[in-house]
């Protein structure tokens, strides 16, 4: 008894070390994506602009473009890695991640109806009155459509591995959907749309941006009420049936969580991947723990951490041209998850 | 109805669509014309198409119609109707003019046949929704012209109904000619025309010429193309002698935070270089449309004067929907912002991506009066309209 206690004494101390660490390098980063762009600006030019006032330019580059970009980055990074987490967790699997159940491929089809689905009527003039709001709409429409379904199959549906395997079917068959619309499309709109699912940080406007925050905030709250529940359903179903956890509401409410999350992320940045299903894994392995009051808090400052280095990095610094992030997410990200695995055989022990 | 034909439309309009360079042979002067040999004064500024006279047939050359083609050369014998063909010579390659009986692909091909007047063989188009030409709009609506579709979903029942004498195509690349391939198999005779590959505007415009030599007119297309050649030298001269300044010109518009830049050796930035305007991506060198980052970009614009083509924004509210930023772009606030969407009628269709190809000095004229006012009044623009 008393040796638990000491290790519990330790890893917390440890822990307040990490969430330290962890958050300076957030900030870091939060910081470094001011300053780094495809625009070289000394950084001197870019503290001026944030305290005292610089260039016209100069402000309009960095409060504009930058602040708006790094916003979103942590925000996305954040959202989407707590979105993957809970995925993980409810559906105790650790392939799982926010767009298994079709949130993205909804969200894709409701963008290509838009980009590709109605061309057969309008010319390619149309991609015109694409303002953002037509693009974000559509896309909610369509993860909003995948997630209520879900949410009522999943709501009769006694075993949640089906409710999986019908998230996945009905991804494929969407994707499906899509790729038929693609064939047939101008080629013009088939590269927007493949712009879109690129993905893409930086193209917020500052009231979307308002949007975007809210609603990750109202997302993470209903995360943050779940924590008990996501804690329960790591022992299991049927165990945590047994200690008074309502397993329908439970599952309502965090795919409910989490399909917002995605949703409203997807909508505006389009389906960014990679993060939502790494991101968990790097946080449970930092630290060392499958514990979701310690692994939410953690999240927020490994999610933000990543974007935001994909973000520098998709920047190019230095060169005229940018990459798309979700390139990014996926080149950098995959080889640290696969090191970092490699390294941890008792991985599977924190799951 | 997607139509294929506006692809064309969307390689000029430097958005998405990768474009090729060539080099243009013959930049010289209007005095070089003349001394030029027979072969190259037939195709002075074109690049990919030869015409070469025989005493009983001609021979064209259309040199890899496509981005990035090598030994795709298309060669055809264009022999007059009535007399033998020539010996040795695969029959597949022989076309007896004048053709009575074309489908064409592309709209650019309708305003080169059209202005030899010869509006009456055209059987077929792709995307009938988008002409322009009132005539052919009403041949279309008596039912002389029939839509082929496009692409994949080309009606290749209703081509081989109307048995062309050729289908006037084109070719984005190797793969994207394999839907003609079919059609060649049933014996139709398939020309690709690359005359959106030509990055020299008069080059492009010079491609009438081919058609003369289709429709046995060659010397109302020479005839036709000396008038363009000459006026457009004409008017470059003017702007250069009366000109002092090179206002900088910023095109195109982003797709998300991503800009699709024309590259310096494009189409447009020749036209714009013409009209005495500086480009500001007037130094690169790509065959692509380049992607570059918006923050690039915005930084490079703040020292736009004239802003060209933004899309297909026909309102300032436009561009704001696509990037609120764009708004406090200095060209944006004075308000020099233009577009080619003038002559749209209420199909849709723009008449820029139609006639624009055979009337570079029109446009000339017109990006000359947007960047230098005083020098051509800007009431008579015909293709670009000022974005209010």
């Amino acid at each position: 008894m008393k040796t638990v206690n000491n290790n519990q004494q330790l890893s917390g101390s440890n822990n307040v070390l990490l969430f330290g660490g962890l958050l300076v390098l957030a900030l870091l980063l939060f910081m470094a994506d001011l300053f780094i762009g495809s625009v070289a600006i000394r950084p001197s030019d870019v503290l001026r602009a944030i305290f005292t006032g610089a260039e016209a330019h100069v402000e309009t580059i960095v409060f504009k473009f930058r602040l708006p970009k790094a916003i979103t980055a942590a925000t996305v990074g954040i959202t989407l890695s707590l979105s993957g987490l809970q995925m993980q967790t409810l559906f105790r699997n650790p392939m799982a991640g926010p767009y298994v159940l079709g949130i993205s491929s909804g969200a894709s089809l409701g963008v290509a109806f838009i980009i590709l689905g109605f061309s057969a009527n309008i010319s390619p003039d149309t991609i015109k009155g694409m303002g953002n709001w037509s693009l974000v709409a559509a896309a909610w429409v369509g993860a909003g459509s995948v997630m209520i379904l879900m949410m009522y199959l999943s709501s009769r549906l006694k075993d949640i591995l089906t409710v999986l395997i019908i998230g996945i079917m009905l991804a494929g068959g969407i994707s499906a959907i899509v790729s038929i619309m693609q064939y047939f499309s101008h080629e013009t709109m088939l590269k927007a749309y493949i712009i879109w699912t690129m993905g893409s940080l930086g193209n917020l406007t500052s009231s979307q941006l308002n949007v975007l925050l809210l609603s990750a905030a109202g997302g993470t709250i209903l995360c943050l009420a779940s924590v008990k529940m996501l804690n329960a359903l790591l022992l299991g179903e049927n165990y945590a049936v047994s200690i008074g956890l309502n397993l329908r509401l439970a599952r309502i409410i965090v795919l409910a969580g989490t399909s917002f999350l995605a949703g409203t992320v997807t909508a505006f940045c389009g389906p960014i991947g990679f993060i939502g299903i790494a991101v968990p894994h790097i946080t449970r392995l930092i630290f060392r723990t499958s514990d979701h009051r310690v692994l939410i808090p953690g999240i927020f400052l490994t999610g933000s951490s990543v974007m935001l280095a994909s973000d520098i990095i998709s920047q190019l610094p230095g060169s005229d041209n940018v990459l798309p992030v979700n390139s990014v997410t996926a080149l950098v990200g995959i080889p640290v998850v696969i090191w970092v695995l490699l390294g941890n055989r008792k991985y599977r022990s924190l799951f | 109805m997607i139509h294929c034909r506006l692809i064309i439309p969307w390689v000029l309009s430097h958005i998405l669509i990768s474009l090729l360079l060539n080099a243009c042979s013959g930049r010289g002067s209007g005095s070089e014309y003349d001394t030029l040999n027979e072969k190259q004064k037939h195709s002075q500024r074109a690049s990919r198409f030869t015409l070469e006279e025989n005493d009983s047939f001609t021979r064209l050359t259309i040199i890899n119609p496509w981005q990035g083609a090598t030994g795709a050369d298309q060669v055809w014998h264009l022999v007059p109707s009535g007399s033998f063909p020539p010996e040795n010579v695969d029959p597949s390659e022989i076309i007896y003019v004048p053709v009575k009986n074309v489908v064409c692909m592309s709209s650019t091909h309708l305003a080169m046949i059209s202005a030899l007047g010869e509006e009456e063989s055209i059987k077929g188009v792709s995307g009938a929704g988008f002409l322009y030409n009132p005539e052919l709009i009403k041949r279309y609506e008596q039912g002389f012209i029939k839509d082929v579709g496009y692409e994949d979903n080309l009606n290749k029942e209703l081509i081989l109904d109307l048995s062309p004498d050729l289908i006037m195509a084109y070719s984005i690349g190797s793969e994207s000619a394999a839907y003609m391939t079919k059609l060649k198999e049933l014996g139709i005779k398939v020309m690709y025309n690359a005359d959106y590959l030509e990055s020299d505007p008069l080059g492009k415009a010079e491609w009438i010429k081919l058609f003369g030599a289709l429709y046995c007119c060659r010397e109302r297309a020479d005839s036709l193309f000396r008038e363009i050649s000459d006026e457009y030298h004409r008017l470059k001269k003017y702007i250069l002698e009366n000109t002092d300044s090179k206002p900088n010109v910023l095109l195109g518009l982003p797709f998300r935070d991503t800009w699709y830049i024309s590259p310096g050796n494009s189409y447009i930035s020749k036209l714009i270089s013409d009209a005495g305007g500086n480009y500001l991506w007037n130094e690169t060198y790509s065959s692509v449309s380049m992607p570059m980052g918006i923050e690039n970009v915005y930084i490079k614009a703040l020292n736009a004067d004239i802003w060209l083509n933004p899309g297909s924004a026909s309102a300032k509210d436009e561009i704001i929907a696509v990037d609120p930023r764009l708004a406090s772009l200095p060209c944006f606030t004075r308000g020099s912002i233009y577009n080619n969407t003038k002559r749209i009628n209420g199909r849709g269709a723009n008449d820029y991506w139609e006639s624009g190809t055979l009337n570079p000095h029109v446009l000339l004229r017109d990006i000359a009066a947007i960047m230098h006012p005083g020098l051509i009044a800007k009431k008579d623009l015909v293709y670009y309209r000022k974005i209010e």
